[in-house]
């Protein structure tokens, strides 16, 4: 057994930060990530990242915008420690080495930003999660924190309830090990490949919500999956950047159609209001071959080429158009989980000795719907906070003392999978019909039959899961068993995604039902949090946090 | 469209060495090598092991050789490669050992990243709120940290193809463009202090002087660091502080000698 | 066919003078004139860019601005002093504060340059402009049944967005379309396209070697008779460093390496005693006899 006093599983944004502040606290504390550290999710974050650090700007406007932007779901007093530390937050990124692009006075640059009343979105071009991930990777050098590199997490270790550590499988040899630990902090990001299209990475597939779920941990907020306005055909995200630096999104009679939807901040809007309102025109049939068009022309070269050059060459990659002289056709995908790992505002989940920060974690600081450049911030100043008090934690623990035992057992269900003969049915095909099914009947538009439709096929999916193996026998890097194991992953968090969005009958942010169309707080102000059971899940509710803002009609 | 890819296979456990496989299949006229690779993994051979992730050239994973250059799977269009359905070969990065298939073994590469004290040094604590920093310094440093760490530089550095050739172990070449451009994303950051010894490390034996000027690494890039240029540049600041002990350095300051002498200039 | 002519530095005229003796010959038998650039500074070489970058697009802009004065395209016979050139250019187009900066300077000597210039490699100016189909038709002993290796140099390959590779997309494969085009054979190696390591001499000599001997071992196994070369440079390394090279590997390589002007000269007729044959370290004698001279 190998142990460590804080196992962080991931190394994105988040979970190295959470171990670089417990590195900084003294305790010994390792991450243990399925790919290497600068390959995470985190890097194909584009636009930016908030804080109020403009004399014009301040923390409670940051806040109230996040408050209105959750749709009111947002708890506030984690909603204002979040807006709260971001500048400290940011100023540290910047102490750190951060190559944050510069107002003409030197300082820090800020962005406009959809569903924000004022520019506080900080950036690097149009690559700021991959300059942040590199910079946190390379503080992390140089703290000299131990990184377990491609090892895969399969489950936890759980003893009288409380978590002492985990399994996993060093992806190079295959070999199983039993990580024992005095507290685990769970930072494996998001779940987007559970949808089909979506803009995340391949490796984006819940394996630390679904870990923890299985574990006992609470699920809360699972229904809200957010939509981001602008994906090209293949899902690569197109930064809402492009719209802070001026961008128009026009339909197929060249309108700036957005005055219908939110008059106010137009293209700016909260990411909900702009995807249902492009999806809207597509459907009603002013789409452009299903596409909308987001338009840069008038931005000028120049301005392109400087501050949105990733995009730039994605569109000319992917979409084959120069968004010098041509718009650029996009469309609504999946991108983001508000929902997941119910933490408190330590980061410390319902179970003992589990943390969790990031996007896998649900504090919550989005409720219904996130803003976007919100997700970076989460990532440190979580990351951070998480850190902090998981050291503090270690102090209350005795060490772990894991039995061979359990590696043996997990080594036998890996066998086992291993060993099923092959059919004709298929991990790839499972997934694809799973993420298809999310994305028409647990996506942007939802009514009460589709999501009956959702479980019943993947209820159907699961008991083909069970049946399903890999061709590839091999231990040494074997990828299909990791697809297998990740699959596992999905169907669970898809399974409770469309029953948390089946159970709220109501619309909010980024849960739009037909058949309930209207927000309902005197009902549903509140989250559904959602624990494993062997019989089916249970679901269970916990308040809303009000401090300063009482809901509100959201209009942008 | 059809695509033909011939594939470096080799799997530690199977005792069985190198060898290429064939596949042929139907693509859509867009497919990346990476979209391909992946269909080949579904439909055809669900063994081939390769590293993969964001799909859109921002985490690194994807460097392969495809047609004896290193370069992006998911930004290499197979129709710009095999207009006419050409076979298009695909092997692991060079320059580094293989783990299977095409995966490649980077511990040398990171290493070498390492060893260039790749963080933020500054002298003294920081100021309340951040540096001031000129926007024009931080544009050009963005050019430098657009580098996605993915190996394709070192892949076809001439320098360290020709040391590992030589048989030299890894951990005893040429630091290479990755690590030396990371090298220099520091010493061309203001808020760094750490110059004097940056630039004396990076003057001696397999650093900076070391580069051949083949200009490979600027080739491949799928970001536009252009690595040698970094390193040009690291030259040019460590002469100007005074590192030109080296060899490289004093034949240099000799050349440019004998141009100012019989230049107009 | 007129060009100002930019023949190379100190380095060439001293260490492989009879590249100049051939280019003249060749662009004399061809009717390609060249109008002197021999006041003209050294374009840096890559070296003078590691020390002072601004001088050295300076000491080039002056060289374009001579070019432009004569109102000429300017030709040259090196690939680094080719490649050095276009990198220059380059970054004089895309920068016209920096173009206007350097004018400054320029103009204190009564120079100016005005940022169009065209230069070209003569193996570019053969294939694209003389055209090879003219070629053939000077060449009076075809090299027919030679085997030669191609040799570019880094310069004239990479990097590719300064060579107008876009444009001229046949530049890629130019001194293979040459070769043919005088009878031989080009023989396909990896090397072609690779580093000769001239650029390490004196600073790691070890790996400069290894290099020559990595391609022109390779040249040999694939049966070249010959390398050939547009690069001065690269010339001095693969024929200068080739007994080194040769020792390095416990071998002798014997490979020939010839100049672009010397090939193009025994194809046009020259005889190989103007050919400056006798100036390499490796002998040619091979090559001569396979060619029946």
């Amino acid at each position: 057994m190998l142990s460590h006093d804080v196992l962080v599983i991931g190394a994105g944004l988040a979970g190295m930060r959470a171990a670089l502040e417990a590195r900084r606290k003294g305790v010994d504390v390792a991450v243990l990530t399925k790919v290497h550290p600068v390959r995470s999710h985190s890097t194909q974050a584009q636009g930016g990242i908030n804080a109020a650090l403009g004399e014009d700007d301040s923390w409670e406007k940051h806040a109230f915008d996040t408050v209105k932007g959750s749709d009111y779901l947002g708890d506030q007093d984690s909603i204002e420690i979040f807006c709260r530390e971001a500048p400290g937050d940011i100023i540290e990124l910047e102490h750190m080495g951060t190559v944050f692009s510069r107002r003409e006075d030197g300082r820090i640059a800020q962005r406009p930003f959809g569903g924000a009343a004022f520019p506080r979105t900080c950036y690097i071009a149009d690559i700021t999660g991959q300059v942040l991930l590199h910079v946190l990777y390379e503080q992390l050098l140089q703290a000299g924190v131990r990184v377990y590199e491609e090892w895969f997490a399969t489950s936890l270790i759980m003893e009288d309830g409380a978590c002492r550590g985990a399994l996993a499988m060093e992806i190079r040899s295959g070999q199983l090990q039993a990580f024992g630990a005095k507290v685990v902090i769970m930072a494996t990001g998001g779940l987007g490949r559970v949808y089909e299209p979506s803009t995340n990475s391949l490796i984006s597939t819940g394996d630390g919500q679904a870990l923890a779920y299985r574990a006992g941990a609470g699920l809360m907020d699972m229904e809200f999956v957010q939509f981001h306005p602008t994906a090209l055909r293949n899902g690569i995200l197109v930064t809402e950047g492009a719209r802070g630096e001026g961008a128009y999104l026009l339909n197929s009679k060249g309108e700036r159609f957005m005055e219908k939807y939110a008059p106010k901040m137009m293209e700016l809007a909260s990411r909900d209001v702009v995807s249902r309102a492009e999806q809207t025109e597509i459907d009603e049939g002013r789409g452009v071959d299903g596409f909308i068009l987001l338009d840069l022309r008038h931005l000028g070269r120049e301005k392109i080429l400087e501050r949105l050059p990733q995009i730039h060459e994605l569109a000319l990659d992917i979409a084959g158009v120069d968004a010098i002289d041509e718009p650029i056709p996009i469309r609504p995908a999946m991108h983001y989980a508000m929902g997941g790992i119910k933490t408190d505002v330590h980061g410390a989940s319902l179970l003992p000795g589990l943390y969790a920060a990031g996007e896998c974690a649900c504090v919550t600081v989005h409720g219904a719907n996130r803003l976007g450049g919100n997700s970076l911030l989460e990532t440190v100043v979580f990351g951070r906070r998480t850190g902090a008090a998981a050291a503090e934690y270690v102090d209350r623990v005795s060490p772990a003392n894991v039995s061979e035992a359990l590696v043996s057992h997990e080594g036998d269900r890996i066998k086992t999978i291993l060993e099923r003969p092959d059919g004709r049915d298929s991990v790839a095909r499972i997934r694809m019909e799973m993420g298809q099914t999310m994305n028409q009947y647990v996506g942007m538009f939802r009514t009460e039959e589709g999501l009956q439709t959702a479980a019943a096929k993947l209820a159907e999916l699961k008991e083909r899961y069970k049946q399903v193996g890999v061709q590839d026998k091999s231990r040494v890097f074997n990828t299909s068993l990791l697809f297998h194991l990740e699959l596992g992953n999905m169907l669970d968090l898809a399974e409770a995604i469309a029953l948390a969005a089946s159970h709220r009958r109501e619309s909010r942010g980024a849960q739009f039902r037909r058949d309930f169309p209207q927000r309902d707080d005197e009902v549903w102000l509140k989250h559904i949090v959602i624990r494993y059971a062997p019989e089916g899940p249970g679901l269970d509710y916990s308040p809303v946090s009000i401090t300063r803002w009482q809901p509100e009609r959201r209009v942008y | 469209m059809q695509a033909k890819l011939r594939v470096r296979r080799f799997d530690p456990e199977s005792g069985d060495g190198v060898h290429y496989q064939s596949y042929v299949l139907e693509v859509p006229d867009y497919a990346t090598v990476l979209d391909i690779l992946l269909q080949i993994r579904e439909e055809l051979d669900d063994s081939l092991a390769l590293r993969c992730s964001c799909c859109s050239a921002i985490c690194g994973s994807c460097a392969m050789r495809i047609n004896g250059q290193a370069r992006l799977a998911c930004k290499t269009k197979a129709r710009d490669l095999a207009a006419d359905g050409e076979e298009i070969l695909v092997e692991p990065v060079g320059n580094m050992g293989v783990i299977k298939d095409l995966v490649a073994d980077m511990d040398s590469f990171w290493q070498k990243a390492r060893a260039v004290e790749p963080w933020l040094q500054p002298d003294g604590p920081p100021p309340e709120r951040e540096y001031l920093v000129p926007h024009e310094v931080m544009r050009a440093l963005t050019d430098v940290v657009a580098c996605i760490m993915c190996g394709a530089c070192v892949s076809d550095c001439t320098v360290l193809e020709t040391e590992l050739g030589l048989g030299k172990p890894p951990d005893q070449t040429f630091l290479g463009p990755a690590a030396l451009a990371k090298a220099y994303r520091y010493v061309g950051d203001p808020r760094d202090a750490a110059d004097a010894n940056r630039l004396a490390a990076l003057s001696r034996l397999e650093g900076i002087w070391d580069c051949t000027r083949c200009n490979f690494c600027v080739e491949v890039c799928p970001k536009g660091v252009a690595p040698m240029d970094q390193i040009l540049a690291l030259r040019r600041k460590a002469i100007e502080r005074g590192y030109d002990e080296y060899l490289g350095a004093r034949h240099t300051l000799e050349f440019e000698k004998t141009v100012r002498e019989s230049s107009w200039l | 066919m007129k060009f100002a002519y930019w023949p190379g530095c100190s380095v060439p005229r001293q260490g492989t003078p009879e590249l100049r003796i051939t280019a003249a010959a060749v662009c004399d038998k061809l009717g390609i004139e060249l109008e002197d650039l021999s006041l003209a500074p050294c374009t840096g070489s890559g070296i003078l860019q590691a020390r002072d970058l601004v001088y050295a697009d300076t000491l080039n802009a002056s060289t374009f601005a001579m070019a432009e004065d004569m109102g000429l395209p300017l030709m040259t016979i090196c690939s680094t002093c080719q490649g050095v050139f276009s990198q220059a250019q380059k970054r004089l187009k895309e920068k016209p504060d920096y173009l206007a900066q350097i004018n400054q300077t320029l103009e204190e000597q009564g120079m100016k340059y005005s940022g169009n210039v065209e230069v070209k490699h003569l193996l570019w100016v053969l294939v694209e402009d003389y055209g090879l189909g003219e070629l053939k038709k000077a060449v009076v002993r075809s090299l027919t049944g030679l085997r030669v290796a191609p040799f570019y140099g880094c310069y004239l390959l990479r990097p590719s967005a300064a060579l107008g590779f876009g444009e001229h997309p046949a530049r890629r494969t130019c001194l293979e379309s040459l070769i043919e085009a005088l009878g031989a054979d080009a023989v396909d190696f990896r090397g072609k396209t690779l580093c000769c390591g001239y650029p390490l001499v004196g600073v790691n000599d070890e790996n400069s070697a290894a290099m020559v001997g990595t391609h022109t071992l390779e040249a040999k196994e694939k049966g070249a008779d010959c390398m050939v070369t547009p690069c001065p440079l690269c010339h001095m390394n693969l024929d200068g460093v080739q007994p080194q090279a040769g020792e390095q590997r416990n071998t002798r390589i014997n490979m020939p390496v010839l100049h672009l002007t010397q090939l193009i000269g025994l194809a046009l007729g020259i005889d190989p005693p103007d050919l400056g044959f006798d100036r390499h370290a490796v002998q040619v004698k091979s090559v001569l006899e396979k060619l029946g001279l």
